[in-house]
């Protein structure tokens, strides 16, 4: 099966998704949204 | 040597820590992007030394950096806000709470399988391999993870634009 941990792209896109989704949590959270 | 001094020393090892952890973990992606399983006859066993001590110093230095980090967070009142991720302290929070997952997956889970591939515990070459595909897995988790704690430890004491 193939994964994003499997590539390159896949590990840095990824990461960067994911640090996106968290910044927005982030900022909602502290009502900066 | 007072606790102001320690919290000087505490934060070079730890920004060393993670370069030494995490550089470890870039590497591995830029050179082996994609899975391939380990050459597990007698001349790998010429790399196997030199392996074997990289991982014990990343493996350690990820402990140098949970360790400095709490310190830095005890020594300035802030730990407890930040665990609980508490008003402004959540960016960091988060941060934290990731780098420890990351911890625990290096601790839990990498370093058990990672014991097999390198031939600490004798196994068949069949769970060896098997363990390798896991270790892989587990590393590059970490890989991904440490953008969002990066960036989150970062972004907690200077980036206080970014959250309001």
């Amino acid at each position: 099966m193939n994964l994003p941990h499997d590539s390159f792209a896949g590990t840095v896109v990824t990461g960067l998704v994911l640090t996106g989704v968290l910044f927005v949590v982030v900022r909602l959270l502290t009502n900066a949204g | 040597m007072g606790l102001g001094t320690l919290d000087i020393l505490a934060r070079w090892l730890h920004i060393i820590g993670v370069l030494v952890w995490m550089g470890h973990n870039y590497a591995n992606v830029i050179q082996t992007p994609t899975f391939k399983p380990p050459r597990l006859d007698a001349a790998a066993d010429v790399f196997a030394a030199a392996t074997k001590r990289e991982h014990a110093i990343f493996r350690h230095a990820s402990l140098v950096t949970l360790v400095t980090g709490l310190y830095m967070l005890w020594y300035r009142g802030m730990l407890i806000d930040t665990l609980a991720l508490t008003g402004p302290f959540v960016a960091l929070g988060l941060g934290v709470w990731i780098g420890t997952l990351m911890v625990a997956n290096l601790w839990l889970v990498l370093w058990p399988h990672q014991r097999i591939v390198l031939g600490y515990v004798q196994a068949p070459v069949e769970q060896r391999l098997r363990c390798s595909r896991i270790t892989f897995l587990s590393s590059r988790t970490n890989t991904i993870l440490s953008f969002p704690a990066l960036f989150l430890m970062i972004a907690g004491s200077h980036g206080g634009f970014l959250f309001g």
